[in-house]
């Protein structure tokens, strides 16, 4: 529930604005707002047209990418970053890693429609009402069983001692007190609107069944592509995060100069982009990407496979988190309109004054439920 | 990697000369500098042969044979301290900020000196400045009535972003130009190809652009009202439209110019200018300054979020 509050809070400047970008006529017609498409409203609707375009994409052959004036491949637009694809494939699919094209749009009917039902008991806020929900936005169904292909076995690999160590510390801390009796000790980056859901890398996998819909597969998951000569430039909806991706081979800035984001660098081969990032700032008390250090590397892969598909590798790597590199293969459907909004989130961040307020609040309250480790959480 | 190992003019002229090239490159066309008349940017005139890899390009012309814009900007004036002229002040907490936190004096960039205002606005221009460190955290849009939004890490608006003492760097291409700012990597798209309303009020802005030969000229409109034009709280409200001019004086240099009208707060529209230089390092580029974190102590002890309660005193 808390979770959930806080980002609803954040969400909630954005609605209005999400509720727009659905109805996209609104930008042809000011004054005569339509009502939204069907795909907006209805899950048979919106499943039905993801299984059409997902076919349409799986039966692809022979796609020419198209070039931009100055001759660089055209991996420009607006890509969606929400799945409901999960990280890591369940254990009780072993070495599975591809469904069948039928298998693959019932996993997505049942995560869609999962997404769309809410709970009376316990719902605050129903993200549908705001076309936040993934199956409205444009997600797709995969063929793939999880997002990671390396390990084999669609898992993370095993982290090294000091990261098991870094998460037993964090977990006592939390049992302790939680993190988010103030902002000094609140690791959550988004909450505090340091950070948008995940500008790098982009597609994090999705969690089927979460009463969330944050959690189900992203919000405000859109990546705004903005290319010009020697340059891709990403905006994520989310926060606004901007990454600028110089395609010129230059080298790295200096080891000492560290950034939320990292410092990433891009050359292509052949129709693929290849992005290096590195100088990732140690953001505590977070951590970088899945409690990962300022050791972190990611290398990421786009290559335009479709007209309305961008697919997007990554291999990540952190000596001091994981005992070895792990790496992903995804795609990003392509959404309309080619446009980003304002997200102004830390111009008025209602929802951390409430969250640590009402943290606050529950510790003067419940000292006794504290030791007994009611706040216990997995750290953020 | 073509930069490395090149310095000071040497590069600059190299940057030039790619600049042709990749211009030929685009479209198979002849460098354009001139095609359109006016003041043509100076580069962009010579050939050369075509670079291996793609780099952005300096100066000229883009495919389209506009004026290209592309690269790392800054403008070079005291005008986010007070875009009217002003004499040199300590600056807050002199006590312990010493000379770091003065102001600099400057000779301004209103036309004609003096901004148009109302006598009430007059009034809360004055408020303004009376009160621009007292930041007040709220759940109710009295947040905004004190408090600079500088300090407070909030997005700057239009013009003033084009003026803060950061660089910003423009991306171009034929439909869209992106400006992204480094002081809190505040960004805003250019839409050149289809104009509309501003969908929704924001801090940055709707911008619709246009060329008017050489001269980029961008329609601000869709502010929320929020918005400080530099720390002597000089602002405008949610009516205000800002018209920007960007025409390019060289392969370097910009010269910038901005008419603000707003009839709630200013008797007539006003205008403001400077030039902008490129940033000619080689390594230039923008570094992150993600100032949340800076002021999240600021902004939350005072209302006794920032730090967990002390359990003694429970």
């Amino acid at each position: 529930m808390r979770n959930r509050m806080l980002r609803i809070a954040s969400a909630l400047t954005l609605a209005t604005v999400v509720a727009l970008s659905v109805a996209v006529v609104v930008a042809q017609t000011p004054s005569r707002p339509k009502a939204p498409p069907k795909t907006a409203t209805s899950t048979d609707a919106a499943i039905e047209a993801s299984a059409e375009a997902f076919k349409k994409s799986v039966e692809l052959k022979n796609f020419t990418v198209p070039k931009k004036p100055w001759g660089e491949p055209d991996l420009s637009g607006v890509w969606l970053t929400a799945t409901y694809t999960r990280l890591q494939r369940p254990q009780e699919l072993g070495d599975k890693e591809f469904y069948t094209e039928a298998e693959a749009i019932a996993e997505y009917k049942k995560a869609a429609e999962s997404d769309a039902e809410v709970d009376p008991r316990t719902v605050h806020y129903d993200w549908k009402e705001y076309a936040m929900d993934a199956w409205q936005g444009g997600a797709t169904p995969n063929l793939r069983t999880s997002l990671i292909v390396d390990p084999k076995n669609g898992r993370l690999p095993p982290l090294v001692p000091e990261a098991q160590q870094r998460r037993a510390a964090a977990a006592a801390a939390a049992r302790e007190r939680d993190p988010a009796a103030g902002v000094k000790t609140f690791g959550n980056l988004y909450t505090r609107c340091v950070l948008g859901l995940g500008a790098i890398p982009l597609v994090r996998g999705g969690m089927p069944g979460a009463d969330s819909a944050a959690t189900a597969a992203g919000v405000t998951a859109e990546a705004f592509f903005f290319q010009s000569p020697g340059y891709l430039t990403i905006v994520m909806q989310s926060n606004n995060d901007v990454r600028i991706i110089p395609t010129d081979a230059r080298p790295h800035v200096p080891g000492q100069v560290r950034q939320w984001l990292g410092d990433s660098r891009g050359h292509w081969e052949g129709t693929t982009l290849v992005v290096e990032t590195t100088n990732f700032s140690d953001p505590k008390p977070a951590t970088n990407f899945l409690g990962s250090t300022d050791s972190l590397q990611l290398v990421e892969r786009f290559t335009r496979v479709g007209p309305n598909t961008l697919r997007y590798q990554y291999t990540v790597t952190d000596p001091k988190t994981w005992t070895r590199p792990w790496s992903v293969d995804t795609t990003m459907p392509k959404i309309d309109p080619s446009l980003i909004y304002e997200f102004a989130c830390h111009e008025q961040n209602y929802g951390l004054m409430n969250v640590v307020t009402g943290t606050q609040i529950r510790e003067r309250e419940g000292t006794r439920d504290m030791r007994g480790g009611t706040f216990a959480r997995p750290p953020e | 990697m073509m930069r490395i190992g090149w310095t000071g003019f040497s590069a600059m002229v190299a940057a030039v000369t790619l600049a042709g090239a990749v211009a030929i490159t685009g479209q198979g066309q002849a460098p354009a500098a001139g095609r359109q008349g006016g003041a043509a940017p100076a580069a962009g005139r010579q050939g050369g042969a075509a670079p291996a890899a793609a780099r952005p390009a300096q100066g000229g012309r883009a495919e389209d044979g506009k004026p290209n814009l592309n690269g790392v900007w800054q403008a070079l004036t005291s005008a986010n301290w007070d875009v009217e002229a002003h004499q040199a002040e300590p600056g807050p907490h002199p006590e312990i900020m010493g000379a770091w936190g003065a102001q600099p004096g400057g000779m301004g960039i209103v036309e004609g000196g003096t901004i148009p205002y109302k006598p009430d606005a007059l009034k809360k221009k004055q408020d303004n400045l009376k009160n621009r460190t007292l930041v007040k955290v709220t759940n109710d849009p009295h947040r905004f009535d004190t408090g600079d939004p500088e300090l407070q890490c909030f997005r700057p608006g239009v013009p003033r972003a084009n003026y803060m003492p950061f660089p910003f760097q423009i991306f171009q291409n034929r439909d869209q130009i992106m400006f992204v700012y480094e002081y809190k990597g505040s960004m805003r798209t250019v839409f050149m190809d289809k104009h509309q309303e501003a969908p929704v009020d924001s801090w940055m802005g709707w911008s619709n652009g246009r060329w008017e030969g050489d001269t980029l000229v961008i329609d601000v409109t869709g502010f929320n009202g929020h918005q400080w034009l530099d720390r002597a709280g000089n602002f405008f409200s949610d009516t205000a439209h800002v018209v920007e001019r960007w025409t390019p004086r060289g392969a370097n240099h910009l010269m910038y110019e901005a008419t603000i009208e707003d009839p709630a707060v200013y008797t007539r529209p006003w205008k403001i200018s400077f030039p902008v230089y490129r940033r000619l390092e080689a390594n230039a580029q923008l570094v992150e300054f993600n100032c949340v974190p800076f002021v999240e102590e600021m902004m939350y002890a005072p209302i006794g979020l920032y730090n967990p309660p002390n359990r003694s005193s429970r």
